[in-house]
C-alpha cells in the first residue's frame, strides 16, 4: 500500500474514532445541538417583530430564516471546542503518546481530527437547516444555496477544529480548552451573527464590522434570505478557508514541535 | 442566635472560597457584564420597536443582566457547597454541633451578598454606557429583586448539590437558571413576544420579576401594579425552591 493510501486509511480510522467518541458521550454532542437551537427559538420568538419594522432591518419572510445561519456557526463553534477538549484528554490520558509510538502517519493525527470536525459540521448544518425548515424557514438559494451554506459550515468547522488541536497541544488540558470557550462565544456575539450590522451603533458596530465572523455568517444568510451572488458565496468560503489555513498551519507547527520533543 | 452566627461564618467561608477559586470567581464577574454588553450591543436596534415606547435598550437590559448576575451568584454558592460535599468538609460540619439549617443558610446568605456585588457591577457598567441610576427608591427595588432571585437560585442550586453530591451537577444548576431567565421577557417586552414564548413567559415567574425591576429602572418610580406580581413571583419561587433545598437536609440523618 502506498504511503498516501495508508495515511488516508489512518485518517479515516482516526476521524471515525473521534466521531464515535463524540456520539457516545451525550455531554459532547448535546450542548452543540441544544444551545444553538434553543437560542434560535428564543431569538425568533423575541425578535419576530423586528424585520421590516426597525431601521436597518429589511423585511424578510421570518426571523427564523435570519437566525438559522448564526445558530449553525454557534453549533460548529461549540462542537469544535468539545472536540479540542477531547483531543486534550487524549493527550492527558496517553492515547496520543501511544499513537506517536505506533507507526501511524503523523499527518493523519491532525487530519483525522479535522476530518471528524468537518463531517460533524456538515451534519450539523443540514440538521439545523432541516429543523428550521420544519418550523417554516426556507432557503431561497435552493439546492445550490444549501450546498454553499454546508461548504462554509464545513470549512469553518475545519478552522475551529484546527484551533482546538492547537489549543489542546499547547495546554494539554481538556479543562483549559473548555475554559476558552466563552472567548469564542463572545467573538460570535460581537458580530452580526444574530442581528444585522446596520442596526448596531457606536463601538459595538465598529467591532462587529471588523469581525470576520460577521461576513462569514452574512454570506451564508444571503443564501437563505435570497440575494446571494457568486461573490457573496466566495466571500464566505474565502473567509472560512482563510481562518482554516491559519488555524491548521498553527496546529501543524505545534504538533511538529511537540513530536520533535517527544522523539 | 447561634444559628445566625454559624450561618454567617459559613457564608463568610463560602464568599472567601469563591474569591480564592479564580475559575469560579472570574465567570461570576464577567458573565453579567458580558450579557449586558452583548445583549445591549447586538440587539440595540430592537429598541426602535413601538413596544419599547422609546426606552433605551441598554436601560432595558440592565435589570435582565443584574438578574442573571444574581442567578450566577446563586449557582456559585451551590457549586461551592457541592465541592464541600465532595471534599468531605460537609460531613465534618454535620458531625459538629452546627445547627442543620445553618448548613444551607450559609451558602444562601453568601449568594445574596454576592448578588449585591454583581448588581453593583452591572449598574456601574450601565453608567459607563450612559444610563444613570433610576433614583434611590427604584435602585433599591432592583437590588431587592436581585437579592430575592439570588436567594431563590441558590436554594435551587443547593437542592441540586445536596442530591447529586458532586460538582459535576453544575451544568444542571446553570441550565435551569439560564433557561428560566431567557425564556421570559429577557430581550423584549411581553407584548413583542411571538408564538410559543408568549405562552411560556406568561407562566414563567421570572417574567414578573424582570417586569417589576424593569419598571423601576425605566420609570424611576415604583409603580405598584408592576411591582407586586414580581414580589409574589419571588415569594413563590422562594417557597418552592426553599422546600427543594430543605427536603434533602431532613434526610441527612439517614445516611
Amino acid at each position: 500500500m502506498s504511503a498516501a493510501a495508508l495515511a488516508t486509511r489512518q485518517t479515516a480510522a482516526l476521524a471515525w474514532r473521534s466521531i464515535i467518541t463524540t456520539l457516545r458521550l451525550p455531554q459532547a454532542w448535546f450542548p452543540a445541538l441544544f444551545f444553538p437551537l434553543v437560542l434560535m427559538a428564543i431569538f425568533t420568538a423575541s425578535f419576530g417583530g423586528a424585520p421590516g419594522n426597525i431601521p436597518g432591518f429589511p423585511p424578510i419572510r421570518g426571523f427564523l430564516d435570519f437566525a438559522v445561519c448564526g445558530a449553525i456557526v454557534q453549533g460548529v463553534l461549540i462542537a469544535g471546542t468539545t472536540a479540542g477538549a477531547a483531543f486534550a484528554t487524549d493527550i492527558e490520558h496517553g492515547f496520543f503518546d501511544r499513537l506517536v509510538a505506533s507507526p501511524t502517519s503523523r499527518v493523519s493525527i491532525l487530519t483525522g481530527r479535522l476530518g471528524a470536525s468537518v463531517a460533524l459540521g456538515v451534519v450539523q448544518a443540514l440538521l439545523f437547516l432541516s429543523i428550521a425548515a420544519i418550523f417554516g424557514a426556507r432557503v431561497e438559494g435552493g439546492f445550490w444555496g444549501i450546498v454553499v451554506v454546508v461548504i462554509i459550515a464545513a470549512t469553518f468547522a475545519a478552522a475551529v477544529g484546527g484551533l482546538g488541536v492547537y489549543l489542546a497541544i499547547r495546554t494539554g488540558s481538556g479543562e483549559a480548552v473548555q475554559g476558552m470557550f466563552p472567548l469564542f462565544l463572545a467573538l460570535l456575539f460581537f458580530s452580526s451573527a444574530f442581528f444585522p450590522l446596520a442596526t448596531m451603533t457606536g463601538w459595538y458596530h465598529a467591532v462587529a464590522a471588523v469581525n470576520p465572523i460577521s461576513y462569514l455568517v452574512e454570506s451564508m444568510r444571503d443564501e437563505v434570505l435570497g440575494g446571494a451572488t457568486i461573490w457573496t458565496a466566495l466571500t464566505g468560503i474565502g473567509i472560512a478557508a482563510g481562518l482554516a489555513a491559519i488555524s491548521i498551519s498553527a496546529s501543524a507547527i505545534t504538533l511538529r514541535r511537540r513530536l520533535r520533543v517527544a522523539s | 442566635m447561634r444559628t445566625f452566627a454559624v450561618s454567617m461564618g459559613l457564608a463568610g467561608r463560602n464568599l472567601l472560597l469563591v474569591r480564592r477559586v479564580p475559575s469560579v470567581f472570574i465567570p461570576s464577574l464577567i458573565m453579567p457584564l458580558f450579557i449586558l454588553v452583548a445583549t445591549a450591543g447586538a440587539f440595540h436596534g430592537i429598541g426602535a420597536l413601538p413596544e419599547f415606547a422609546g426606552a433605551s435598550y441598554l436601560a432595558f437590559t440592565i435589570p435582565m443582566a443584574a438578574t442573571m448576575g444574581a442567578g450566577f451568584a446563586g449557582i456559585n454558592s451551590g457549586m461551592t457547597l457541592a465541592r464541600d460535599l465532595e471534599g468531605g468538609f460537609f460531613d465534618r460540619l454535620q458531625s459538629s454541633p452546627a445547627p442543620r439549617i445553618a448548613l444551607i443558610m450559609g451558602p444562601l446568605m453568601a449568594a445574596m451578598a454576592r448578588s449585591v456585588f454583581t448588581t453593583t457591577i452591572v449598574f456601574i457598567a450601565g453608567m459607563i454606557g450612559g444610563v444613570w441610576l433610576p433614583g434611590l427608591a427604584s435602585t433599591l427595588v432592583i437590588y431587592g429583586f436581585c437579592l430575592l432571585f439570588a436567594a431563590a437560585t441558590s436554594c435551587w442550586a443547593i437542592g441540586v448539590a445536596l442530591r447529586a453530591r458532586t460538582v459535576q451537577a453544575a451544568p444542571i444548576m446553570q441550565l435551569v437558571v439560564f433557561l428560566s431567565v431567557f425564556m421570559s421577557v429577557a430581550y423584549v417586552p411581553v407584548d413583542a413576544l411571538h408564538g410559543w414564548l408568549g405562552q411560556v413567559a406568561h407562566y414563567n415567574p421570572v417574567t414578573y420579576i424582570l417586569t417589576a425591576s424593569r419598571s423601576a429602572e425605566l420609570t424611576g418610580t415604583i409603580i405598584w401594579s408592576q411591582t407586586w406580581p414580581g414580589l409574589v413571583a419571588s415569594a413563590g419561587l422562594l417557597l418552592v425552591l426553599g422546600a427543594w433545598a430543605l427536603l434533602p437536609l431532613t434526610r441527612l440523618n439517614d445516611r
